[in-house]
């Protein structure tokens, strides 16, 4: 383990001289931000590449959200408009992640360790030489929605709504074919399986960001050694040069920037695996529940998306009329089961028509589907609610799974517009 | 056509605080917001808190204690004044906006005090800085690159790569303008005291008065121009 942290750290300081050899255009969104220090910031000035006009939950640490108006125009996300959501600030040496450019970093490698008789390295470019299956996954904030928990008590972070969330085609090489062509010698202790990622906090009393999964994990299936994101190398942004994908799993399970896999008897001590990104095993209350409250026992980590629907159109933005109207929205699961109901009212839970689904790319891409509604002068409120062919429907009321750190909001949407 | 998308634009950006850049985010006046400034900058810029205002007490309690998982370095008295200030000031009932600010002279800075305070986060307690992360203030021949040099980069903040003491550095430092002027000499007579920076010390360099932070303040730069100065000033 020693000798694995020696060689990460030496290939940072690599990655940080690299930074600078590759010149200006690395450090130019840092020059950019601060001379216009006075002006108002915007998403393309904070991660070089992103379009204006995304929302921002922090500059520091390029938190980004897309507007629903923007989201709704593609049927894969693209690099410019997907939300971005990092830990630890990309500054100094984590400058190179503050663009959708893809990295250049050859000599990148991933350490395969832990209780493993044949601990391995595997190059970059071996692992390009490798065959690739492509996954279409909705890839979602676990903390997308979590602004309308406020409706029961506000919680603490960003304060997102819907745009936490995009539907990207990945391309990579299978993970458990991966693992078994490396021969490791798995031991029978080993229970849990840990990526962690380049990122580094910004002090050394901060804890690293790792994500842990139980080796028998059926979504592990499904999962990739992610090497492109929309038939491009991943955009350093978005986790390249290699992301592990996790399809029908909420964001934060996606490690970006992957240098170690690690069998492990436990699951990783990282605060963002054993008390942040997790969600209680029951209903709690902002008296019965506080945010360090989770044990490994009453809680379990952010893992598969909830059903979850939202609508695209109309929003307010569109100023619509009174008369009929058609509502769309997309909805989505953790790919269990096909999205077999979308239930849509125009008119605030009273009334409700069956929407016409399309058929989705994959199990874990959004299914579109579109209604008819009525709007009428004066204020209107659109809901749409989705069900599963496993019978899972989201709650009328998302308050129910409130919880302390805001995750896996799934309610049924609901949407105002004033006609 | 032009103007019609400016204006669309503009329109977007007042939807919200986004317009504000990070480093302008202010918080309510309150007593101990500059250790919050101090404090919470290092991992992420203030947008959160202000997105967090009006969450619970106990929201805020539980909150700090996340964060010093995440790395923030506080001792149990700084953890309670901000505490206070948060829970207070950004808790779901805050007191109103005081309608003067308060004229009482204040009492003379400890740069001691405020260097812990505001300084040491990144710097670490005994100048020592952080290998590849946050230069170290001991012995770094930075602080006496003129009588002035210092009060620009903690006034605007330094930004761009630098090497000090042989050793490369590619980070933000934030501005700290919302400190007194008073304090801000202060924090630096103390620092090119400590440590042994004193054998450095040039011979004819007093220490600063609040009058001469008074005076520099008045030349506005950003991060990007005091990076820009020290290059004119350090070999």
């Amino acid at each position: 383990m020693s000798s694995e942290r020696n060689t990460f750290n030496l290939t940072r300081r690599q990655f940080g001289k690299m930074a600078g050899a590759a010149g200006a255009a690395l450090a130019m969104p840092g020059f950019v931000r601060s001379g216009l220090a006075q002006d108002a910031m915007n998403s393309a000035q904070i991660i070089s590449g992103k379009k204006s006009g995304l929302i921002i939950h922090n500059e520091k640490l390029g938190v980004m959200e897309t507007p629903l108006t923007l989201l709704r125009q593609y049927a894969h996300t693209p690099k410019d408009i997907l939300f971005c959501r990092f830990h630890f600030p990309h500054e100094g040496e984590a400058a190179w992640y503050a663009t959708t450019d893809a990295p250049s970093f050859p000599d990148w490698t991933i350490t395969i360790d832990g209780l493993v008789n044949r601990p391995r390295q595997v190059k970059l470019a071996d692992l390009q030489a490798m065959p690739m299956e492509k996954r279409v996954s909705v890839i979602q904030c676990a903390g997308n929605g979590r602004a309308f928990y406020a409706a029961k008590e506000k919680v603490g972070g960003g304060q997102w709504h819907n745009g936490g969330m995009g539907n990207v085609e990945w391309e990579g090489v299978p993970l458990r074919a991966f693992l078994d062509d490396q021969k490791l010698g798995v031991s029978g202790a080993a229970m849990w399986l840990t990526a962690n990622g380049w990122d580094q906090p910004a002090t050394p009393e901060g804890s690293d960001f790792a994500k842990s999964y139980r080796l028998g994990d059926k979504a592990l299936d499904n999962a990739i050694l992610a090497l492109k994101m929309n038939g491009e190398p991943i955009p350093a942004a978005h986790g390249g040069p290699v992301r592990l994908i996790v399809p029908g799993y909420y964001g934060n399970m996606n490690v970006k920037q992957l240098t170690s896999l690690l069998f492990m008897a436990d699951q990783s001590p990282s605060d963002f695996q054993s008390m942040a990104y997790r969600m209680p095993n029951f209903p709690v209350t902002p008296e019965s529940f506080g945010a360090n409250d989770y044990t490994l026992d009453n809680s379990e980590p952010t893992y598969a998306h909830k059903i979850k629907s939202v609508i695209f159109s109309p929003l307010q933005d569109d100023s619509p009329k009174a008369g009929p109207v058609e509502i769309t929205g997309v909805a989505f699961n953790d790919g269990e089961g096909p999205i077999t109901s979308v239930k849509v009212s125009s008119d605030g839970g009273n009334s409700w028509v069956e929407a016409e689904i399309e058929a989705a790319e994959s199990p874990w891409a959004w299914y579109h589907w579109k209604a008819k509604g009525e709007l009428k002068a004066g204020s209107n409120t659109l809901i749409s609610l989705a069900t599963d062919a496993l019978g899972r429907s989201q709650p009328l009321d998302g308050l129910v799974w409130w919880n302390p750190r805001g995750y896996e909001w799934n309610g049924a949407d609901h949407v105002d517009i004033t006609v | 056509m032009r103007l019609a998308s400016l204006c669309l634009t503009a329109a977007a950006f007042v939807l919200s605080v986004l317009a504000v850049p990070a480093s302008a985010i202010e918080l309510p006046d309150g007593p101990n917001r500059d250790l919050v400034y101090g404090k919470c900058r290092t991992c992420h810029d203030l947008q959160y808190l202000k997105e967090s205002e009006g969450i619970s007490a106990r929201a805020w309690n539980d909150i700090l204690d996340s964060m010093k998982a995440r790395g923030l370095r506080i001792d149990d008295a700084t953890r309670a004044k901000i505490y206070e200030y948060l829970s207070t000031y950004l808790g779901p009932n805050p007191p109103p906006p005081p309608a003067a600010p308060a004229t009482a002279t204040a009492p003379a800075a400890d740069g001691k005090a405020l260097f812990a305070d505001n300084c040491s986060a990144c710097h670490q307690p005994e100048g020592q800085g952080v290998a590849g992360q946050f230069p170290p203030l001991a012995g770094n021949p930075d602080i006496f690159a003129n009588k002035d040099f210092p009060v620009y980069v903690v006034l605007h903040g330094l930004q761009g790569p630098v090497s000090v003491l042989n050793a490369s550095y590619d980070g933000q430092m934030p501005p700290f303008d919302y400190l007194e002027d008073g304090e801000i000499a202060a924090i630096i007579n103390f620092v090119r005291a400590s440590w042994g920076n004193d054998a450095n010390r040039p011979g004819d360099l007093t220490d600063l008065t609040a009058a001469d932070v008074h005076r520099i303040r008045q030349n506005p730069m950003t991060a990007d121009d005091v990076h820009q100065l020290r290059a004119g000033l350090v070999k």
